[in-house]
């Protein structure tokens, strides 16, 4: 007898015999169509199929063996005894048709009640051992699994015990059979020898499947009989591919309150594997088993899950499960010294996520376990390749502790390894943590109230603070040349998410709200130049808790006296930081801590502090004088000024408020620029006439004690109306008149020329003044008219500060130049003449709604 | 279209972030066809980077806070401007933070400023208090701070009575209210109700602004502003309408 050459050639000689079979069945020719059996199952000889290939013939035949059964079971006493049967097959030519077919009757025989049941099943699996050829073993063991697997469903004890030693004697056979596969034919096909193996774990597989549905819930069956056999055989064999497959299928397979029972076991055998098998999966796989039993519960308190473990006797020592990993972790160290830190990092994060799934609230466990991986991190002993940093970022930063923010804030707090492990990580590691920590801070709104959760924060922000402070990081805001005038404000996004740290802190008392910023700013001092970034966020929440204290006061007038200490006290320290800065930064950021001085005064006269109101803009003033240099940083600087002392109400005393604006109005006399002196001179007027202050309760018309002084009032007008008409540039200049022309307006809506001093009179002979001055430019203006439509789209405008705005109908948004566009010359021309026929309108409309403005003549 | 202004972040100075709820909501690109910083709000690297995925078309003006410049796509450094204009629509829109306004907010100086840009609507910001109305037939938006950002102005819950209209100026308010009868123009929406409910437990709120930002979808001579204010976790939406006359 011979076999088919191809697979298809194969599976078609199947085909033709199963018909004979069938024919000669029907004809109750048995002995032919056993021949045709036989002749088929000699296919099952061929060494030329892969395993792949010989699967599928197997399944065709499996199929014809069944209809040979059906018609054994159907005619057994009826026509031929099985036993005899049995006997007959014996004297097949070839010995593995002859089995095949000896287990077809076997099993067939088995069906009826008076079949001697054990003999056979010995019978058969003593006469398997015939063949030990790997695949053809193989699948005789599996055909014989499969057509016996129908008898395992015994009730009692004795029965169950011997149907799993059946199936374990089976069991271990093949994997015998299954190891060998590896270590047949040449060693160059070791690798897809390797690959074939793991097409055919199905098999071997399929007699664990058998054992967990015989065992059901009988734990003390799986404990007793069958995992110390399974658990020898996986060790025994020493193969790599075997031993992963097999312990992920025992972790599969059986319940996971088996593997509480056994866990001692379990992790025993994982350490006793080839030292190729990948221990971290088999470690991963059992936690996530031992997770989904929690899953499944419904009521996952530790407790009832205990309760509900009652039936399987897990011993006292087995009920730490944390316990018996972290054991098991230092066995693991203690005999595999060769695992890499690659390999063992997994292994960590597996326990880790057991711990946090069974024992949500211990951070004692995570601290064991980081403290030794920080251990293995110092045995490593030189710097961490980067290409380790995922494993680190993946522990350090676990979703699993990420998930349960309550949870993880602790962590940081009270787990001291965590920082132990933070810091052993290459710089970049660091930094990257840290700002994903402070994502999950502020992520989750926490607030640190106590000072050693915030230093214990600070310290893992450590790597962020000290981080080179020369250079900065930001694509988006680039920095200003080095030019030590210049402000080098590049956010870096690392030092924006400390400055975040300062907003999360919080108590309830002031004092000690303020002992918490205070720590933040000995923290940030280490950052150098950079604490430019996180200081103002210090001084911010220093105003915070001044106007706290404010608010307090107007409550409980009954503590002003020590709320005043209080407040005077954060004012030292606001004073302090804005020196901090100062030193820190020298002049990179001077208009800065003009500005926080400005406002830190006006903090200070809301809170009745005129003194201090008083210390700050000075504070402010000699910034101004001894380093402010940029002429249009000098002219915003002391226009803000104005705004600010403009809403004062705390300086009166002592002439303080005089001697300020006065020198405020200076200072703008003397701007570089002309165009910005008589800007900043008719703006100061505003200071010689209070406005009301609605949250003051103030109202115009009611409030009698206003600050002021129409006399200089008007004197600031005529004097910035003299620099203007000095101003050489004619559109500049009849700008300028214009804009004061505009002040003039307001004044004259204020009150009558008695209090205010600007008068009919006065605005007269402005107008006229204007108007004269116009004509010039007008006549250059009426040469170019005939330009007239292009005009149209273009318009020009001079800004606030003077800047010239040309808006251009293709663009939605205006272009603002410092200097007059070169090439718009005509179009400037417009500028003043347009505003000013604005403003005439504007009065002429006034005319309608306010008597007065009829004595003005336009 | 749609015109998104925003004001006095102050983040990483005074404010964290934006409010999650606002983010959600102006957080969607495609939608928002410019977007205008009225001050304080350039040195977050996050909150640009949010707001360029807004809209690409971001016009930024000066608060006393920022910079001379900040990096631009067209130009590596552009000089922050402190005002400038928009056209959109039939509306010709001035922005500034006003910090270099004085007096401070006063409708007078803005009215001022108005004309001298000659625009129909003036956006601008400082107060971190959120402010709409019309005078002399021109609309002024102040959209508040939208990250709720401390306000080192006087505080506004020391009022005992709530301050129902804002009232400058006497004769001024007047004429405003005239010129308003006749061209019908809509005028309301200061944040009075807050400030009321502020003085309750100013402990608890102290030096908190209420966050806000405003939308203004431009039609033709129509302009639609919606005001969103978050008070109480909650988003509230004003609309005030305002038409070119």
């Amino acid at each position: 007898m011979s076999y088919a050459e191809t697979i298809d050639q194969a599976i078609a000689n199947c085909k033709q015999q199963t018909v004979l079979m069938q024919r000669c069945l029907a004809q109750e020719k048995l002995m032919d169509a056993l021949k045709h059996a036989s002749i088929m199952l000699t296919e099952l000889r061929s060494p030329l199929l892969s395993p792949k290939q010989y699967y599928e013939l197997y399944i065709s035949i499996y199929d014809s063996l069944s209809i040979l059964s059906n018609y054994f079971v159907e005619c057994h006493s009826k026509k031929h005894h099985l036993a005899d049967l049995y006997e007959l097959v014996q004297y097949a030519g070839n010995i593995l048709p002859r089995l095949y077919l000896m287990i077809t009757v076997g099993s067939a025989y088995l069906q009826s009640a008076d079949a001697p049941r054990e003999e056979i099943f010995k019978d058969m699996i003593e006469m398997c051992k015939g063949i030990q050829n790997p695949i053809r073993g193989l699948f005789l063991r599996y055909y014989l699994s499969q057509r016996t697997k129908q008898f395992f469903q015994a009730e009692d004890s004795e029965t169950k015990k011997a149907n799993v030693n059946f199936i374990i004697t089976n069991f271990i056979e093949m994997n015998k059979l299954w190891v060998r596969l590896q270590h047949q034919g040449p060693l160059r096909e070791r690798e897809q020898r390797t690959r074939e193996r793991k097409e055919l774990k199905i098999l071997i597989g399929a007699n664990l499947m058998r054992l967990s549905q015989i065992a059901e819930a009988d734990f003390k069956l799986y404990k007793d009989e069958i995992l110390p056999l399974i658990l020898e055989q996986v060790i025994n064999c020493r193969d790599v591919v075997s031993q992963e497959y097999l312990l992920d299928v025992i972790c599969q397979i059986f319940p996971g309150e088996f593997h509480l029972g056994t866990l001692a076991e379990l992790l025993a055998t994982s350490l006793k594997l080839n030292p190729t098998v990948p221990i971290n999966k088999v470690v991963l796989t059992l936690v996530e088993r031992l997770n989904g039993f929690i899953d499944r519960q419904e009521n996952p308190d530790l407790d009832s899950v205990t309760r509900g473990l009652a039936f399987v006797d897990i011993g006292e020592e087995n009920k730490n499960l944390f316990f018996m990993f972290w054991k098991f972790l230092n066995q693991l160290s203690e005999e595999r010294p060769d695992l890499s830190l690659q390999e063992l990092a997994p292994v960590i994060q597996g326990i880790l996520k057991l711990t946090l799934r069974w024992y949500p609230d211990n951070v004692s466990n995570v601290n064991v376990l980081f403290n030794f991986m920080h251990e293995k991190c110092k045995e490593y002993g030189k710097a961490l390749p980067e290409e380790y940093d995922f494993l680190f970022h993946d522990l350090l930063l676990a979703p699993e502790l990420k998930s349960d923010t309550s949870f993880f804030l602790r962590l940081l707090t009270e787990c001291e390894a965590y920082e132990g492990l933070l810091s052993a990580q290459n710089s970049n590691l660091q930094r990257e943590c840290a700002n994903e920590i402070l994502d999950t801070l502020t992520g989750a709104e926490w607030r640190i109230s106590s000072k050693p959760e915030l230093e214990k924060i600070l310290k893992l922000c450590g790597s962020l603070v000290e981080s080179n402070s020369d250079k900065m990081s930001s694509s988006l805001i680039l920095d200003e040349e080095d030019d030590l005038d210049s402000e080098n404000w590049s956010f870096s996004p690392d030092q924006e998410k400390l400055a975040h740290i300062t907003h999360l802190c919080d108590n309830k008392s002031i004092e000690s709200h303020c002992e918490l910023l205070l720590t933040c700013r000995n923290w940030f001092q280490k950052s150098g130049k950079n604490i430019k970034y996180h200081s103002p966020a210090i001084i911010c929440n220093l105003w915070k808790l001044i106007r706290k204290c404010q608010l307090r006061i107007n409550r409980k007038p009954e503590i002003r006296e020590k709320l005043n200490g209080t407040m005077k006290q954060l004012f030292k320290h606001v004073s302090l930081i804005i020196n901090d800065i100062y030193n820190a930064c020298g002049g990179g950021c001077l208009d800065l801590l003009y500005k926080l001085n400005v406002q830190t005064a006006s903090l200070a006269d809301q809170a009745q502090l005129g003194d201090i109101a008083y210390d700050f803009f000075s504070q402010a003033f000699t910034i101004f004088e001894e380093s402010l240099s940029d002429s249009r940083t000098q002219f915003q600087a002391i226009v803000n000024m104005a705004q600010t002392l403009q809403k004062t109400r705390s300086l009166y005393m002592d002439s303080h408020y005089e001697t300020l604006i006065t020198r405020c109005t200076l200072h703008g006399s003397k701007l570089l620029k002309k165009q910005d002196q008589c800007r900043a001179v008719y703006t100061c007027s505003h200071l010689w006439w209070a406005t009301e202050i609605s949250p003051l309760g103030e109202e115009e018309g009611v409030t009698e004690s206003f600050f002021r002084e129409g006399k200089r009032v008007l004197e600031c007008l005529q004097r910035s109306l003299r620099v203007a008409d000095s101003v050489m540039d004619n559109v500049q200049s009849c700008e300028l008149m214009v804009e004061i022309l505009d002040r003039c307006c307001y004044y004259y809506i204020h009150g009558d020329e008695a209090s205010t001093h600007v008068g009919i009179k006065y605005i007269n002979g402005l107008i006229e003044l204007i108007k004269t001055n116009l004509d010039g430019l007008k006549l250059e203006v009426t040469s170019m008219i005939e330009d007239g439509p292009k005009l149209k789209t273009d318009c020009a405008y001079i800004g606030i500060d003077g800047c010239y705005i040309h808006r251009n109908s293709a663009n939605s948004v205006a272009a603002v130049y410092t200097k007059p566009p070169a090439s718009k010359t005509t179009l400037l021309n417009f500028i003043p003449v347009e505003h000013f026929n604005r403003t005439l309108k504007y009065i002429r409309d006034q005319k309608d709604v306010d008597d007065r403005f009829k004595a003005i003549v336009l | 279209m749609l015109l998104l202004a925003l004001s006095d972040a102050h983040i990483p100075e005074r404010a964290i972030d934006l409010p999650q709820k606002f983010k959600k909501l102006i957080g969607v690109p495609n939608k928002i066809q410019q977007v205008v910083l009225l001050g304080n709000c350039t040195k977050s690297h996050s909150f640009l980077k949010f707001v360029n995925q807004i809209s690409s078309n971001v016009v930024i003006v000066r608060g006393e806070f920022d910079t001379k410049s900040v990096a631009s796509t067209k130009n590596s450094r552009e000089e922050i401007p402190l005002s400038t204009i928009i056209k959109q629509g039939d509306f010709t829109v001035g922005c500034c933070n006003g910090y270099t306004i004085v007096p401070k907010s006063d409708p007078l100086s803005l009215l001022t400023l108005a004309r001298q840009l000659d625009v129909d609507i003036v956006l601008w910001g400082g107060t971190h208090n959120v402010e709409a109305y019309t005078l002399e037939g021109k609309f002024f938006i102040n959209p508040g701070t939208c990250t709720g950002a401390f306000s080192t102005d006087w505080p506004q819950s020391q009022d005992p009575e709530p301050e129902t209209e804002k009232s400058d100026a006497d004769k001024a308010e007047a004429s405003v209210t005239a010129a308003n009868a006749t061209a019908n123009v809509t005028a309301t929406a200061t944040q009075t109700g807050a400030s009321e409910s502020d003085s309750e437990d100013e402990d608890e709120n102290e030096g908190k602004s209420i966050p806000s930002f405003c939308l203004l979808d431009i039609q033709g001579s129509t302009c639609t502003l919606y005001i969103y204010t978050l008070a109480d976790n909650e988003v509230k939406v004003d609309k005030v309408v305002y038409t070119k006359s």
